[in-house]
């Protein structure tokens, strides 16, 4: 019996001899499971794939993929040795051989896998069809990375490495292959580690997220618990899904604010009465009330399709976001004054 | 890491120093002492020799620019009668070396000449002769190169030309420039290091020069080695004047990389291109364009093989003297052996380089590749004294038999040293090809669980068969053509076409010396029509 399906423990990831993220730890406990690596570009997320993948060696903690380990100081199995498959973001299909032929050469890796993938139904997710007979050249960025997938795919490795894996697909199309892409995941249980920048993504994607900032894992939670919950500053930062407004704890479940007024809610964590601190305002937090006697003025209104988000300004000069939904009966333009509802009442509150 | 410390690596390692061993010995036998006659050449020749080197080389440079860049720019930019004709006829120059070309000059200019027979065929008998100008000495040698060498200028040029996106030129026009201006402000700057690399070449080839100068009894530093060597048996002062060249040469490099700063040149090839639409040139700026690119392929090409062709014909007799299935067997058997072994290590040394990622083995390769910058006699010589002195100082003190036979004016030598001379261009050829494969293709390839050998085999090998077929014609045409290395340390009664018609020349039996020439050149034409679709690449891939 495994006792984790996958585990990084103490891990320095470096690259060319200069350590890009420090002390890792994530776990991927049973087989099957999505996690999704978020952070800003060059902050080290690719180190990590290569280095999962065997293209760089560890000098401390390990690396253990189904109670094996496969890095470590002294260990180090070479990148063929592993039951691993990188989907670069660059292209990496053999140039000299057809995409068809590409896609295929995975098939040969694990012919005794138990997985099952139907690589015609691959090809047809992926659509890929028309380029089969193509070479790498002859087709676009976004097909050959798409390809490249379906290569890794086919391949039925223990462990599947997606490095952005859908960056340079179409956005009308990409939401379409990411729902297709989870379910072969889920459908075949294969275990899967996404590199991404973007964050809908990542929370659609990933069972898990683990968000690396300042060169270490700052968060390593599901979806929800990373947007919602955030666990410090520069993950709020980082999402940028709301803004930090000062307060002072004024009981149990209220803090107030000199714009706002009281707000009330369920603190996720204690503070005194009497604390000053900073309270994360997200989007959805505030609703829209032109009867309110609370009003703000609108500075910026930006159209995100199902919501609108309009950026108000408070008496004391801070930019607050508000989402309303684009069929709400009244919009208001810029300049603006804009009501919010009171008492404030919020699902949680988060604060530093 | 110790990953990188594998088979890959210790081959590469091997290669790069065999390759850098003659390159060491020239500076380490610097400081030797020498006989006497380096203190008389000091005083004396030494002058000569260096006067008339630069003299060559400006020259050269100035003729091969202009004739190279003329004629790139024409075929790239206008179109005109026989333009595509040109395009590719004007590098079936490279089939002619610099010696065969003096031959062709002096044989047609001499007193009672080639052109003295026309004369007398088309007016009758007359004193032609004091009418008739003499190309030979200095001259002849400044022409000889030049029209033998501007090829690398051309192909260079017209490859950066047919890079350079429709949009700087729109832009040029967009900012008011007329087309002139747009040649002189846009499109020669951002050609300058296709210019400049190309005119290095030249450089390189034309104080290496050996067979021309010397036919022209032009003293230059290269001939002043290959005498020092022969004439004076003074191992030393050849090692103390290829140091100088060397110096030399390096000076040359030095300023060019100084000159071009930091300024970027290239643009990246994805992204932003716009092909070149070719202008129509209006009638007379047509027949312009077309005599000029005629002439330079005429003088360039057609004279020396008709001039060759026609004593050929006329003096048949020397080819039935000639064992010319002897000299084709041999140079064809020079050929396959130097440019197998080659290619065999130039891939490996690649492959080596790409999988190690070692920088002492970076450095290596680039030293070693310096080896094309070294003139072949140089090579030849040092090649000489490393092997004298390994023989006396280690072979005999151990007391084993001499190796000087084995390597010296023996197949093996000469092939060893024809290595040398070409591993840089072997390897520079296969690491641009190496260059369009994309380290994560080695990395799926991997992770798709091939080894590195297997990769190589079944990945790598498979891509580059074309520069691979390439690199093999462009080094077994430098190796047709090759004449100090051959001369110096070919086996005895082992004659190439190259050596046969030095050989005739230097016995002033110059129609004799036209069935070699004529057959090296046609042999050469052959393999440049055959790589010239590499050579003359349209499209970016």
């Amino acid at each position: 019996m495994i006792k984790n399906f996958f585990e990084i423990n103490n891990v320095t990831f470096a690259i060319g001899g200069k350590d890009k993220v420090n002390d890792v730890n994530i776990t991927i406990e049973q087989e099957g499971d999505i996690i999704c690596i978020l952070g800003p570009s060059g902050i080290g997320k690719t180190t990590i794939l290569r280095t999962i993948a065997g293209l760089e060696k560890i000098n401390k903690g390990q690396i253990i993929l189904k109670d094996k380990i496969i890095s470590s100081n002294q260990i180090h199995v070479e990148p063929e040795k592993r039951n691993i498959a990188l989907s670069f973001q660059e292209n990496s299909l053999f140039p000299h051989y057809t995409v068809d032929k590409n896609i295929h050469l995975g098939l040969k890796k694990n012919k005794q896998s138990n997985k099952n993938i139907d690589s015609k139904e691959v090809i047809k997710i992926l659509n890929l069809k028309d380029v089969l007979n193509k070479y790498p050249h002859q087709i676009s960025a976004g097909e050959s990375q798409r390809a490249s997938l379906a290569r890794s795919l086919i391949s039925q490795p223990d462990l599947l490495l997606l490095d952005e894996p859908l960056s340079n697909v179409d956005q009308s199309f990409k939401e379409d292959i990411q729902v297709s892409l989870k379910q072969i995941l889920k459908n075949n249980k294969i275990t899967t580690i996404v590199v991404t920048h973007d964050s809908y993504e990542a929370f659609y994607l990933g069972s898990k997220c683990a968000l690396i900032l300042d060169n270490e894992v700052k968060q390593f939670d599901d979806p929800y618990n990373v947007y919602h919950f955030p666990n410090s500053v520069q993950v709020v930062n980082f999402l940028n899904r709301g803004i930090l407004i000062p307060a002072r704890v004024t009981g149990g479940d209220s803090l107030e604010n000199e714009d706002l007024g009281i707000i009330k809610g369920k603190f996720i964590k204690h503070y005194p009465t009497g604390s000053n601190v900073q309270l994360l305002l997200q989007p959805e937090d505030l609703e829209h009330d032109d009867d309110s006697n609370l009003k703000l003025e609108v500075v910026d209104r930006k159209f995100r399709g199902t919501n609108f988000i309009y950026t108000l300004r408070t008496a004391s000069n801070k930019l607050i976001p508000v989402a309303v939904h684009t069929h709400h009966w009244e919009q208001h333009e810029v300049n603006e004054k804009f009501g919010i509802k009171r008492p404030i009442q919020l699902e949680h509150i988060v604060c530093f | 890491m110790s990953r990188n410390f594998n088979i890959w690596f210790l081959s590469s390692f091997l290669i790069s120093l065999i390759v850098i061993i003659p390159i060491l010995t020239v500076f380490s036998s610097f400081f030797d002492n020498t006989t006497n006659y380096f203190e008389i050449l000091k005083k004396t020749f030494l002058f000569e020799y260096t006067f008339n080197s630069i003299i060559l080389l400006i020259s050269v440079l100035t003729l091969t620019f202009l004739i190279g860049t003329g004629s790139a720019y024409l075929v790239s930019f206008y179109e005109f009668p026989l333009s595509n004709f040109f395009k590719w006829a004007l590098i079936l120059s490279f089939a002619v070396p610099p010696y065969i070309y003096a031959y062709s000059l002096t044989a047609f200019f001499e007193n009672y000449g080639t052109a003295f027979t026309i004369l007398k065929n088309l007016f009758g008998e007359a004193n032609y002769n004091k009418h008739i100008p003499k190309f030979d000495g200095m001259l002849g040698s400044i022409l000889s190169l030049s029209f033998s060498l501007f090829g690398y200028v051309y192909i260079l040029t017209r490859a950066s030309f047919l890079y350079q996106s429709q949009n700087l030129i729109d832009l040029g026009k967009n900012l008011g420039f007329s087309n002139f201006e747009t040649f002189y402000s846009v499109i020669l700057p951002s050609a300058r290091p296709a210019i400049v690399a190309g005119l290095s070449l030249v450089a390189m080839e034309t104080l290496a020069e050996f067979g021309a100068v010397d036919f022209f009894s032009i003293n230059t530093l290269t001939t002043g080695i290959y005498n020092s060597w022969i004439a004076f048996d003074d191992l030393a002062f050849a090692n103390q004047l290829s140091f100088f060249l060397l110096m030399f040469i390096f000076a040359l490099f030095f300023l060019e990389n100084l000159s071009r700063k930091k300024a970027k040149y290239h643009f990246n090839s994805r992204g932003g291109f716009k092909q070149k639409k070719k202008l129509k040139l209006s009638k007379n700026k047509s027949f312009f364009a077309f005599l000029f690119c005629f002439i330079i392929f005429f003088l360039s090409f057609l004279f020396p093989l008709s001039q060759m062709l026609y004593w050929t014909i006329k003096f048949p007799e020397n080819l039935t003297d000639l064992n010319v299935s002897n000299l084709f067997l041999n140079t064809l058997y020079l050929v396959i052996l130097s440019s197998s072994i080659l290619i065999i290590f130039s891939l490996i040394s690649n492959y080596g380089n790409r999988v190690s990622k070692n920088k002492i083995l970076n450095f290596l390769s680039t030293l070693s590749i310096s080896g094309y910058a070294i003139p072949g006699v140089i090579l030849a010589i040092a090649f000489i004294t490393f092997i004298v002195w390994m023989d006396e100082n280690i072979i005999q003190s151990i007391g084993f038999l001499s190796i000087k036979k084995i390597f010296i004016g023996s197949i093996l030598g000469l092939v060893i040293v024809y290595f040398i001379r070409f591993y840089s261009l072997a390897f520079n050829g296969i690491k641009s090809g190496y260059e369009k494969i994309n380290i994560y293709v080695d990395e799926s390839a991997y992770l798709l669980g091939y080894s590195k050998r297997k990769t190589f085999m079944n990945i790598h090998v498979p891509f580059l068969r074309n520069s691979l077929l390439f690199v093999s014609i462009l080094v077994s045409l430098e190796i047709i053509r090759e004449l100090p290395i051959a001369l110096i340390l070919r086996p005895f009664n082992f004659e190439t076409f190259a050596t046969t018609a030095y050989i005739s020349a230097s016995e002033d039996l110059l129609e004799a010396a036209a069935v070699p020439s004529l057959f090296l050149i046609i042999i050469a034409a052959i393999f440049i029509m055959i790589s010239s679709k590499y050579i003359l690449r349209d499209t970016n891939d």
